[in-house]
């Protein structure tokens, strides 16, 4: 009696543990007619989170059809979440991520097509500044829409130049790289100096902006129109100077990465480093006075890589929620949503018909909007652009190591062009 | 079949009694059914987990490795592509390459070190022996992403305690974790400093299984201390040691959370191992089916290595006997 009891308990266990594992998989389903529940994953968690969350809020109240739910979860967690979550069927409906990953997934068919939405007169789109359009293209198709796009830009320590006896940031390479010099201390001359003028990472910077910008300053490139183009004497210009001044002048220690490098501009140990709109809250809890300044121009163009943020409609839910989506994509696209988005998240504003003129309530974001006009995508619509970014944090980390710059840049040409070839 | 063992063992070592015979049932046959039954009973709820989230994963992995999957949508059978691109794709064999060289340091630096301290452990005469095991094994409790940051910022160039202690000797050691060479040694010595003290546990369990008269005799027979480890605690301890060798392979094959953590997979990929891959496939690029693939192999060759420990190890003890 008793043994034949504690068998029934087992077995009513067990199919009790069988069937909360298949429960997982049942996606809810949208009541024909009834208020359009959307979730929406984002990354933003500082001072940006709240404003952004304010802007949802908002637009749950200013309607009655969609209600937005908002998840916030660090941007690492959202990418390494949102596959399996997505594969279960308990993905997002929005999500924003990190516009490098866009094509990841786009190409991969996660996110639902916004040609037509694009074409809509009353989507505000038009009014976005085209290079942050350009982003969200992945094989001649747009996938989502950016809700950030920024140039890098040179933030420089400004009690460090007094000390140099200097005022103005740098304008040209010319400047810049005499500037560093001039900033860079080794006070006991062991030739590790105890302050360098420049934080130049060769590798693992966010979104592996760096080095690019400098290329295109000289003229060169990555990839253009679907083939690489890394193997070009003016790379390998910009290679030789840049690397010259890391090894023999030492402006910039080598080896660095992008974490390490904020670390060493917060720590007042670089007087000049390349970064986006948080870097002004990383040097303002460091108490360190800065100045915000456009990448020097190089001798062929004034350009820098630009960061981007972008929000794609996940394909595995329904037309309602689609059209739900975008309807809050043109909430938060009205110029007084992203003017109101732009002043509270840091970021330069997204349609080209806000001047700077109209951010002024926050210095930072004045500044970088004035800059908004050098930005240029990285790599937009490269599908493959995570295996492409590798093979050139490669090559920068190799050719500061001291390697030959030719042989490299043969190398990575070929390595680039068979990533491109694969897809 | 249980009387006679019990008699048997009950003439051989007084000192231990074999449990009474459970049930008691007069039946044999019956009893046994029954309590195969009841066993079963017991043991469904843990076999239904494992059903869920070890073998069923592992079959859908097993079918994932023959198609395109990249987790939602359609999938496509591809066969043997996967596969045939392990081979071929110069980054993977770089991290093949790199998980063997990762091995090589590792595995029997690791085993080494503990089978030496558990040697030195285990000596009666030394003080504070109690300590000394529980210090030793205390870097086994912290998680390895736990110490693999503390070692990072111990060795960092610019802010590390051990690169500032050093410099004021007059060492200088660089940017360890980003120098080609030394990478590797730098992710390999953080995993001997993590779990030697787990492999020194188990070695001096394995010590103290030996027979004291064992010991006793090899003296009486004129044996050194040298010659007595040789003869005695080496075969002795050669099935502990064969254990400790497979776990420290197995570990050394799926090398990640440190290398994660410290290096990233650089500098330029001199750090990036076979898990890593699988990693960087399935979730930065969303390539579940060359993934699975490679999770696979790596299996295979984990089992593959585990075998021929076991049969070289199974071998000396038999010889030994």
């Amino acid at each position: 009696m008793n043994r034949s009891l504690t068998i029934l308990t087992a077995v009513a266990a067990a199919s009790l543990a069988l069937t909360s594992c298949s429960g997982t998989g049942a996606g809810q389903a949208n009541k024909e007619g009834s208020k359009a529940e959307l979730t929406f994953w984002h990354g933003y968690t500082e001072a940006d989170g709240k404003v952004l969350n304010k802007i949802v809020e908002d637009f749950n109240a200013s309607q009655g059809d969609v209600s937005i739910k908002v998840q916030t979860n660090p941007w690492s967690v959202i990418d390494d979440t949102l596959l399996p979550a997505l594969s279960s069927g308990n993905g997002p409906d929005i999500v924003a991520m990190p516009a490098e990953r866009l094509p990841v997934y786009a190409d991969k068919g996660a996110f639902v097509e916004l040609d037509d939405f694009y074409k809509d007169p009353a989507s505000n789109l038009d009014k976005l500044i085209p290079a942050a359009a350009d982003m969200e293209t992945v094989n001649g198709h747009k996938y989502g829409v950016p809700s950030g796009f920024v140039p890098l830009a040179m933030f420089y320590n400004k009690a460090l130049f007094a000390k140099a006896g200097m005022t103005a940031p740098p304008a040209t390479w010319e400047e810049w790289i005499a500037a560093a010099k001039k900033l860079t201390v080794d006070e006991n001359n062991d030739g590790t100096p105890e302050q360098f003028g420049l934080g130049l990472p060769d590798h693992a910077t966010v979104a592996n902006g760096v080095w690019p910008s400098l290329f295109y300053g000289n003229g060169g490139d990555i990839v253009r129109d679907g083939k690489a183009v890394v193997d070009s004497p003016e790379n390998a210009e910009t290679l030789q100077t840049w690397v010259e001044a890391i090894r023999n002048d030492k402006i910039s220690p080598s080896g660095l990465d992008g974490i390490a490098g904020d670390k060493l501009f917060s720590s007042g140990k670089a007087a000049m480093y390349l970064g986006g709109p948080w870097m002004s809250s990383i040097a303002a809890e460091s108490k360190i006075d800065y100045g915000i300044a456009a990448v020097p121009a190089g001798p062929e163009a004034q350009a820098a890589s630009a960061i981007g943020i972008s929000m794609g409609i996940t394909s595995q839910k329904d037309e309602a929620k689609t059209a739900a989506a975008q309807k809050f994509f043109t909430y938060f696209l009205q110029k007084e949503t992203a003017t109101a988005w732009s002043l509270g998240s840091g970021w330069p504003p997204l349609r080209s018909d806000i001047p700077a003129a109209d951010v002024a309530a926050n210095p930072v974001v004045e500044a970088l909007t004035k800059q908004s006009e050098f930005g240029r995508p990285l790599l937009p619509g490269v599908v493959n652009s995570t295996d492409v970014l590798t093979a050139v944090d490669k090559l920068t980390q190799r050719a500061v190591a001291g390697e030959n710059i030719q042989d490299l840049l043969r190398e990575t040409q070929t390595s680039v062009q068979k990533i491109l070839d694969t897809k | 079949m249980s009387t006679t063992m019990h008699k048997k063992t009950s003439l051989k070592t007084p000192r231990y009694r074999a449990p009474a015979p459970l049930g008691g049932r007069r039946n044999p046959a019956i009893g046994q059914r029954r309590k195969n039954f009841q066993a079963l009973g017991f043991l469904l709820p843990a076999l239904v987990v494992l059903a869920a989230f070890t073998a069923w994963p592992m079959i859908s992995a097993l079918r994932l490795s023959f198609t395109d999957a990249s987790g939602f949508g359609k999938e496509k059978w591809v066969g043997f592509e996967n596969y045939a691109r392990i081979f071929t794709d110069p980054v993977i064999i770089n991290a093949v390459v790199n998980t063997a060289l990762y091995a090589v340091l590792f595995t029997p630096t690791a085993v080494a070190l503990a089978l030496a301290l558990a040697l030195l452990l285990n000596d009666p005469r030394l003080p504070f022996r109690g300590f000394f095991r529980t210090a030793l094994f205390l870097p086994f409790i912290i998680s390895l992403a736990v110490a693999a940051i503390a070692w990072a910022y111990l060795i960092d160039p610019h802010v590390g305690l051990l690169n500032y202690w050093l410099g004021s000797a007059g060492i200088r050691i660089g940017n360890v974790l980003q120098d080609p060479v030394l990478a590797m040694p730098a992710v390999a010595f953080v995993a001997v400093w993590k779990s030697f003290g787990f492999y020194m546990v188990i070695f001096l369990a394995g010590l103290q299984e030996i027979p004291g008269s064992l010991y006793e005799a090899a003296k009486v027979d004129g044996a050194g201390p040298f010659s007595r480890f040789r003869h005695v605690t080496m075969p002795m301890l050669s099935n502990t040691t064969a254990f400790v060798l497979i776990f420290a392979l197995i570990a050394a094959l799926q090398a990640f959370d440190q290398i994660y953590v410290m290096t990233g997979g650089g500098p330029y990929g001199h750090t990036e191992t076979v898990v890593m891959q699988i990693y960087t496939s399935g979730f930065r690029k969303l390539d579940v089916g060359f993934a699975s693939a490679l999770s696979y192999v790596l299996l295979a060759a984990t089992l593959l290595l585990s075998v021929i420990q076991f049969v070289f190890f199974g071998k000396r003890e038999r010889e030994g006997d």
